[in-house]
């Protein structure tokens, strides 16, 4: 009898430590993701809806914040200059960075080396990479205005002058980030079969025919993948306007982030800047969902 | 007899637990053990600026002396305000005290984050202060138009001046050899003639980046030619006939007569072309000026001089002193009034004299051996007149907006007018939506 009841005791213990070990092995994990995630992004939210004055909050205000920013010329500058800062950058880095990962496909002497050097860019921390930037572009000391000295002409004006500031800002970030989109498409180019391309030689294609009717369209998903990544990327770029420009000369090179920051923590407008950066998550979101529906429909295809 | 070690419900529980235990064992074990301290301990937060190096080389060593363990930490001027603001209103007690610049005290005064030092003992009536200086550690400030919700407050001294720093002119002896120039014309006259000699490339050098600096170098001109920024009620002002003609002399003239890349300049490449040789006359504070007479930091030794800032109907200057303030979430706050107190006595005051800094007590401004020439011309461009920026604790938004159009004025070089009228509107409705009216 006792014997009995001893091992229904431990039958239940072992059926309780079923039930609650996957509870208890996700609990610290699951802790983890609503300590940093969930209650963020649910305090950022609550902020969004209320109005704050020397950094408290005062009232609720509903939508009001959201529907202001409609309305707000500086947030409407500051989302067209970054709109055109990402397109154009992800654009240039898409292309060269594609071009780069063909051209390094091929085997030869110094490639390997060719491959590190090519990616030190991005492994450079973005404010150093700023700050050399700045020493290149500088009218008074800097290395453009040095060189141009030497062949006889002036100083180069880059960052006191709207549009050179602003293609500045793009070269920067071409610079630096196009060594991902290599890295990226370089792998997604050694996974390819080797079949096709094979039977296309023997063929008689072409280099850009092989290239037109079989890498590309292979290569498709992986450089929409690249692309997805670098534009959510591009659009919280914000280390490298800070050091370089601050956004200036005027508003030429306020992107959102910088925009979104001052008003934050400059200006203490806490629950103006929430809705400003929860719009535009939900703006990256939404861009992010579109790019993998065309992957599927890529994949269909 | 083998035993085959079997992954069980029980071992990896046990196993998890005491990995747990074991890690938060060693964390704590290899936590850094507390240095006993030197003395007594006041973290003190600045921004690097060069009218700190004074306090930093012979005061800091002083303050060891009294018993004071000093922890100076140094961050860029671009981001101590939103850093130093977080931490008092978080009560994160990152420091002890921070030593702010003084537009920046009516924005910690509103969030009512600071200590009251009055009430800590220090004592804000005392005669020997710069009346103009202490009077900007008040908030609400004890004179002027004040904001919404702060009418009828009593004054409360939150803040102490810590270095008096204001700005005066900088100017080449060698090309301006009758003394420093008094107007605003001969600055340019005299430096074109500079120009012509070969002694100097450009007559003046200023600032010209968007916000701040761009603000900061406008204002010295806007209040010669006899502008004010705000009427009693708030309304901006600053688009006044005198404050348009201010602000096209400047963007017109002054640009004229500066680096074609001034519109991208901040006070690294002002000071470094008026140490460099290149720049005539520039309006600054002491951080570069006080590298004029050693010849390791400036290839022109000897040939630079300071002055009262030229007048067009006025010569006043636009005040920037550093401001000492106690977070209420200080961790040693006993200790900080208690160096305050000590700072700002007459005697360490004059040590500060001495070692070269611009003090705050009037007394030690009248000692026998100040350690810079600029300490006296400070004292007659503060008699002559000095005004701080409008004491609102939306300065930081006003500042961007003016900013922003006078920037873009500048990249034209013409326009500065204009600019003002769209930059007091933009600042009329933000300060509409912040409920000033």
């Amino acid at each position: 009898m006792r014997g009995a009841t001893q091992a229904r005791k431990y039958r239940l213990q072992g059926a309780g430590l079923d039930l609650a070990l996957p509870y208890l092995m996700l609990a610290p994990g699951l802790m983890i993701v609503l300590g940093v995630l969930v209650y963020p992004l649910w305090d950022g939210l609550r902020a969004s809806t209320r109005a704050y004055r020397y950094g408290s909050p005062i009232s609720d205000v509903g939508l009001q914040n959201y529907l202001h920013l409609w309305s707000d010329a500086q947030f409407l500058n500051a989302l067209w200059i970054t709109v055109k800062f990402v397109a154009l950058s992800v654009s240039f880095e898409a292309v060269l960075g594609f071009a780069l990962a063909l051209f390094c496909l091929r085997e030869f002497r110094g490639i390997r080396l060719l491959r590190t050097v090519l990616i030190i860019p991005m492994v450079i921390t973005p404010v150093v990479v700023a700050i050399v930037f700045r020493l290149i572009y500088a009218s008074d000391a800097g290395m453009l205005t040095a060189l141009s000295e030497a062949i006889g002409g002036g100083e180069a004006q880059i960052l006191g002058n709207p549009l050179n500031a602003f293609i500045g800002l793009v070269v920067l970030d071409v610079w630096e980030w196009t060594p991902l989109m290599f890295l990226i498409l370089l792998a997604g180019l050694q996974s390819l079969p080797h079949e096709p391309f094979e039977a296309a030689r023997v063929d008689g294609a072409g280099a850009w025919r092989v290239f037109a009717d079989l890498t590309f369209p292979m290569m498709r998903p992986v450089l929409a993948v690249a692309i997805v990544l670098r534009t959510i990327d591009a659009f919280g770029t914000f280390d490298q306007v800070f050091v370089l420009t601050r956004g200036g000369p005027g508003e030429a090179t306020r992107l959102i982030s910088i925009y979104g920051y001052d008003t934050a923590f400059k200006f203490q407008q806490t629950g103006y800047a929430a809705a400003l950066f929860v719009t535009i998550g939900l703006v990256v979101l939404a861009l992010a969902f579109s790019a993998i529906r065309l992957l599927r429909r890529i994949d269909v295809s | 007899m083998m035993h085959s070690s079997r992954l069980t419900r029980r071992s990896v529980i046990k196993g998890g637990l005491g990995l747990a235990l074991a890690t938060t064992a060693l964390t704590t074990l290899g936590l850094p053990i507390p240095a006993r301290a030197a003395g007594k301990k006041v973290i003190i937060g600045a921004f690097a600026d060069g009218g700190l190096t004074p306090f930093k080389q012979k005061i800091i060593p002083l303050a060891k002396e009294q018993g004071f363990d000093i922890e100076f930490l140094e961050d860029e001027y671009g981001v101590t305000l939103e850093k130093w603001f977080a931490d008092a209103q978080s009560g994160a007690g990152q420091y002890d005290l921070y030593l702010l610049d003084d537009p920046w005290v009516p924005q910690f005064g509103a969030a009512n984050v600071l200590e009251d030092l009055g009430a800590g003992g220090i004592d804000g009536s005392d005669k020997d202060w710069i009346g103009s200086m202490i009077d900007m550690g008040y908030w609400p400030p004890q004179q002027g138009p004040r904001v919404k919700g702060f009418e009828s407050a009593k004054p409360t001294l939150i803040c102490v001046p810590f270095v008096g720093d204001l700005q005066t002119l900088t100017y080449r002896n060698d090309v301006f050899t009758g003394g420093a120039p008094k107007t605003w014309d001969e600055v340019i006259a005299k430096g074109k003639e500079g120009v012509a000699a070969g002694k100097i490339k450009y007559p003046v050098v200023f600032r010209g980046v968007s916000g701040n600096p761009i603000v900061t170098s406008w204002y010295p001109v806007f209040l010669s030619f006899g502008g004010s920024f705000f009427d009693d009620k708030w309304n901006p002002i600053f688009n006044s006939a005198e404050g348009k003609a201010s602000a096209d002399f400047f963007v017109g003239t002054m640009k004229q007569n500066a680096p074609s890349g001034v519109v991208e300049f901040d006070s690294d490449q002002e000071g470094a072309a008026i140490l460099g040789g290149e720049a005539g006359a520039i309006i600054q504070y002491s951080g570069n000026a006080l590298k004029a007479d050693d010849p390791a930091q400036t290839k022109v030794a000897g040939k630079l001089d300071f002055g009262v800032v030229p007048s067009q109907e006025k010569a006043i200057a636009q005040m920037g002193i550093f401001i000492a303030g106690v977070p209420k979430s200080a961790p040693n706050k006993a200790n900080a009034i208690e160096f305050l107190k000590w700072y700002v006595s007459a005697e360490t005051q004059a040590k500060l004299s001495e070692a070269g800094s611009i003090p705050v007590k009037r007394s030690a401004f009248g000692i026998a051996k100040p350690g810079n020439r600029l300490i006296p011309v400070a004292l007659q461009q503060l008699d002559a007149g000095a005004l701080p920026r409008p004491r609102t604790p939306d300065w930081a938004k006003v500042e961007e907006l003016l900013g922003i159009e006078l920037n873009k004025a500048l990249q034209a070089g013409s326009g500065g007018g204009a600019a003002l009228d769209t930059a007091a509107k933009q600042v009329k409705d933000y300060l509409t939506t912040a409920g000033y009216y």
